[in-house]
């Protein structure tokens, strides 16, 4: 396999429409002088509204750096990264905080949810943490049990996570993340605290999720078994981005 | 031992805190034990510390002396009941003297009056010698430096038409204060004298309580009993009875014994919740090093070493902030610093807190190696 | 703090240690304060309540009522001081006395006076007193003819007065006449005569203390607050007190560090995810603070509710006395310390990187 210059990785996108995810020649350095480490090297993407794309790379690849870039939880070196039309890269942590309340959603590997709150109660945290007050927390209530009722979780919404199966686990975080309309949600890994086949229920259910409501995706992954359910999967080798080949992605389709 | 101390130095906030916590709990219950000793020393030393065997109070006084006279007639009827060897008067009062330098600031102190070689007589002579004549007296050794030394002169400072009247100290007895002020054994013409300086219209100066010593062989509690049981008006104590039950001694021993429970109490709970919680945080690390071999035992005494090091190094920091307490003087009243009762103290708080842990042991030992491999002993 | 408080009420378990701990503090607190204000209390209640400005002592007493004296030549002189509006004469005596009707003996002050303490009418008929209702606990009624001191002088109960005892005796307030009968025919040994009293209370403008020792020459002048420190053992009492009580705060304040510390770091997982999806430092840290507030809340209820159960079941020798302030000084100090306490956790929340929810499994 050849990897394209970082800098082509754009071309490779899907130019038209408007885009959840732009990240423009980001770089990431920890460090300074002898001891400095390049994490993520000049990384250009795009990804466009309602586009899932799969981040494949090895551990220690830069793909986490990334991904923790486009969700407002780094500050990159250098470059610029807009999300869902906002641009984050001059933000204060203050401002990082409310875009992410906001803006984006996350589904993490394993720590994911308050132990001692009910699944409706984990999706109504994002409301909580907004400060809604009376007729919005109605509201709050109520699409949060709309979005059970789609996750296939309306049974399981007074229960605490302890009580419920990983595979359920994992979807009451996809109802979080999803919870606030964000135009692009990031999943940390979320097949890999589940074994094959409730992994495979997880994918199918994101990619649902995420076509039905034209919600963009990136999905960090190292297992190519789970890369099939993105539109197009990315590479990362040691900070830089790289293409995979495009036919591969249009045969899962 | 080396993974126990590896923890504590990685965890210092935390353990410090505890540490620090233990520590001043630790040393509130030294400086709350050696006050109430050192308040109650102090308040009825003159009486522990004195020859009567028996002390006859007014009945009416509530076995406080300064609220005590007894009256010519029961004096005489004490010295006929069975038993009693010798009836002699004890008077006791507080006076505003000027002690040692003439030109010293007047200071208050407690002036007892005995009969010369009767009962009443202090009994912890250090320096010097007991009173031969009036005029002489020996003072509390504790207040030598207050003008009281062996050789210094104690003036009464008389109220207006009344004559002043001094004693010389001639020696130093232990433990004899009376109401935390210095104290003056002296004859009981002397203390008639010093009544009479004060209160110059004083019509009769009578003693406080009368001094008895009981017959060869006699029980002093018996003699006790006939003479309040004899002489109306009157309640005889031994001298035993008359400290523990002096007024106040008995409140401030039980305020303080229920204080004192409490804290050594605290101490150990403390500690004890502290390790259990600790213990279950890192109970996958825990897991994980039996898993890896670590044996249970080594678990377990690490987890000792660590309740050992904390007590220890906060009755270190206890022991020193009570020695700098005790080189000051709080109010009137000095603090001893006594090693044996600050080891028993270190000693119980330290078994306290190894049996409080007990809970946290019974967690380590409880801990499966299997389940390193499963992740099921691993609590998130 | 939704959160905050969702935690409290579901995992109850969790703050079990922390508010076991701080009952057993705030029992401690509150006894330890009971004990200082009954000491405080039931010693200076007559002191206190003497509505005057200064009172006048002999300059040899060294500030003790029981050893000054003050005839009516010093009394003329006070009087005479410009600035002086009324001067009333105060004796006390320390004696046992018969209860009708009981064994033992209640301890009481028989206090005489000329210009009435708040709280106690004008001065009752010779050979009658106003009582401290403290003696209703040693059995004494109104009416009661109490048998007072080794010469059984008669006082007669009319009614009861509050918080005017005089070292932890239960005062008798009658007239300067009545207190020297029962002074002379009790203390011969200190004897008053005829005018003399033991200290002056003195009402009027001006800096009275320095103008009435200049005049008397004889005489030593304290503010009423002075003379309450003065009494014996008053001012040592408080020292001591309160710094036992204060080095117990510091306890506290490093035992609510402690767990809420050991709390948060059990939750620095929870607070990385919670950050990553846009809670803030503050909001966290907020919470850890309201927990620590209910805790301590709780903790001061429960150990309010114990130290209460204690006074009724403690000894009545004992001086206990919980007074409304000492709850409210406990229950700010508890929640302060609770407070400061928690806020050893700030460093650690504000330093979980929210960051740190991505690629961590654990």
């Amino acid at each position: 396999m050849t990897t394209p210059p970082a800098d082509t990785v754009a071309d490779t996108a899907p130019a038209a429409g408007p885009a959840a995810l732009e990240l423009a020649d980001v770089r990431k350095v920890y460090g300074a002088g002898d001891t400095e480490i390049v994490a993520v090297d000049h990384a250009t993407l795009r990804v466009g509204d309602g586009e899932i794309v799969a981040l494949l790379g090895p551990s220690g690849s830069g793909k986490t750096t990334l991904l923790s870039i486009a969700g407002g939880l780094l500050s990159a070196t250098q470059g610029r990264v807009v999300v869902g039309g906002e641009d984050i890269t001059g933000h204060s942590a203050a401002e990082l905080t409310d875009f992410r309340r906001s803006k984006v959603g996350f589904v993490f590997q394993s720590v994911n949810l308050v132990p001692f709150l009910t699944a409706e109660e984990n999706l109504l945290v994002v409301s909580e943490l907004s400060g809604a007050r009376g007729g919005a927390r109605k509201q709050a209530k109520a699409r949060a049990k709309e979005l059970l009722g789609e996750l296939g979780l309306a049974h399981r919404a007074g229960n605490l996570p302890a009580q419920l199966s990983g595979g359920e686990r994992q979807r009451v975080a996809i109802g979080r993340a999803l919870f606030n309309g964000p135009a692009l949600v990031l999943f940390d890994e979320p097949t890999s605290a589940l074994d094959t086949k409730i992994g495979e229920q997880v994918m199918e259910l994101i990619q649902a999720e995420m076509r039905s409501r034209h919600t963009a995706a990136v999905i960090v992954t190292h297992d190519t078994r789970m890369t099939h359910y993105a539109d197009r999967t990315v590479r990362i080798v040691d900070g830089v981005l790289g293409a995979e080949p495009v036919e591969g992605d249009l045969a899962a389709h | 031992m080396y993974l126990a101390l590896k923890e504590m130095r990685r965890a210092r906030v935390r353990f410090g805190l505890l540490a620090g916590a233990v520590g001043l709990l630790v040393y509130l219950i030294l400086f709350q034990q050696a006050i109430s000793t050192g308040l109650i020393d102090q308040f009825i030393g003159a009486l522990k510390n004195q020859s009567a065997d028996v002390l006859v109070y007014n009945a009416q006084a509530r076995r406080n002396l300064e609220g005590s006279i007894v009256l010519p007639e029961q004096s005489a009827a004490i010295a006929e009941v069975e038993g009693v060897a010798v009836a002699a008067p004890l008077g006791e009062g507080t006076f505003t003297v000027v002690a040692g330098d003439p030109d010293a600031d007047e200071q208050d102190a407690v002036i007892f009056g005995y009969q010369l070689g009767g009962p009443g007589e202090p009994t912890t002579l250090t320096a010097g010698r007991l009173p031969e004549r009036t005029g002489e007296a020996v003072a509390s050794s504790r207040n030598a430096a207050d003008g009281f030394d062996v050789g210094d002169t104690v003036t009464v400072v008389p109220n207006a038409g009344g004559t002043a009247t001094s004693f010389t100290v001639v020696g130093l007895a232990e433990e004899i204060n009376y109401s935390v002020a210095p104290t003056l054994f002296t004859d009981f013409v002397g203390y008639d004298a010093a009544r009479r300086a004060v209160n110059p219209d004083a019509t009769d100066v009578l003693p406080s309580v009368v001094a008895v010593h009981v017959a060869e062989g006699a029980d002093p509690a018996e003699v006790a009993e006939a003479i309040t049981a004899a002489v109306d008006g009157t309640e005889a104590l031994t001298r035993q009875q008359a400290v523990d039950e002096s007024p106040g001694v008995s409140a401030v021993r039980q305020s303080f014994s229920v204080i004192l429970l409490l804290f050594y109490l605290v101490a150990p709970l403390v500690t004890g919740l502290f390790f259990l919680i600790v213990t279950f945080q890192k109970a996958g690390a825990l897991t994980l090093l039996r898993a890896i071999g670590a044996p249970a035992g080594l678990l377990v005494r690490s987890l000792v070493v660590q309740v050992a090091a904390v007590v220890v190094s906060g009755a270190a920091v206890a022991v020193g902030l009570f020695w700098l307490t005790t080189r000051t003087v709080i109010g009137s009243i000095s603090v001893p610093f006594d090693l044996g009762a600050i080891g028993f103290t270190v000693g119980l708080v330290l078994v306290l807190a190894l049996v409080t842990s007990l809970a946290a042991i019974r967690r380590v030992l409880r801990i499966e190696p299997i389940a390193a491999t499963t992740g099921a002993g691993v609590h998130l | 703090m939704g959160l905050a408080t969702t935690e409290l009420r579901r995992r109850p378990g969790r703050f079990a240690v922390a508010t076991v701990v701080l009952t057993f503090f705030s029992l401690l607190l509150l006894l330890l304060g009971g004990l200082l204000d009954g000491l405080f209390l039931g010693s200076t209640g007559a002191i206190r309540a003497q509505d005057a400005d200064v009172i006048v002592y002999s300059s040899t007493a060294r500030d003790s009522f029981l050893r000054s004296r003050l005839g009516s030549d010093v009394r003329a002189e006070v009087e005479a001081v410009p600035g002086v509006a009324d001067v009333g004469g105060l004796g006390f005596t320390l004696l046992g006395a018969t209860v009708p009707g009981e064994n033992e003996l209640a301890d009481v002050a028989v206090a005489g006076y000329e210009l009435p303490p708040t709280g106690v009418p004008e001065p009752p008929p010779a050979g009658h007193a106003w009582a401290d209702r403290r003696l209703e606990d040693a059995g004494v009624s109104i009416g009661d003819t109490l048998l007072v001191g080794p010469s059984a002088t008669p006082i007669v109960v009319d009614g009861w007065v509050e918080d005017t005892n005089y070292l932890q005796q239960g005062a008798l307030w009658t007239t300067l006449d009545t207190w020297r009968t029962v002074q002379n025919a009790n203390r011969p040994d200190a004897f008053v005569p005829d005018g003399v009293v033991q200290v002056l209370v003195v009402r009027g403008d001006g800096d009275l203390a320095a103008s009435i020792d200049a005049a008397t020459g004889s005489t030593s002048t304290l503010s009423v607050d002075d003379a309450v420190y003065a009494l014996p053992g008053v001012a040592s009492q408080q020292s001591t007190f309160n710094a036992i009580i204060f080095a117990t705060l510091a306890v506290v304040l490093a035992v609510v560090a402690l767990f809420f510390s050991l709390l948060t770091l059990e939750r620095t997982g929870l607070y990385g995810v919670l950050k990553a999806i846009g809670a803030s430092t503050a909001r966290l840290f907020g919470g850890v603070v309201l927990q620590a507030v209910v805790v301590a809340l709780v903790a001061f209820v429960a150990g309010g509710l114990l130290a209460w159960a204690a006074d009724a079941a403690l000894p009545g020798g004992i001086p206990l006395q919980l007074t409304v302030s000492r709850y409210v000084f406990t229950f700010v100090a508890l929640i302060a310390a609770a407070v400061l306490g928690s806020a050893v956790s700030l460093r650690r929340v504000t330093r979980i990187d929210p960051a740190s929810a991505i690629g961590s499994a654990a």
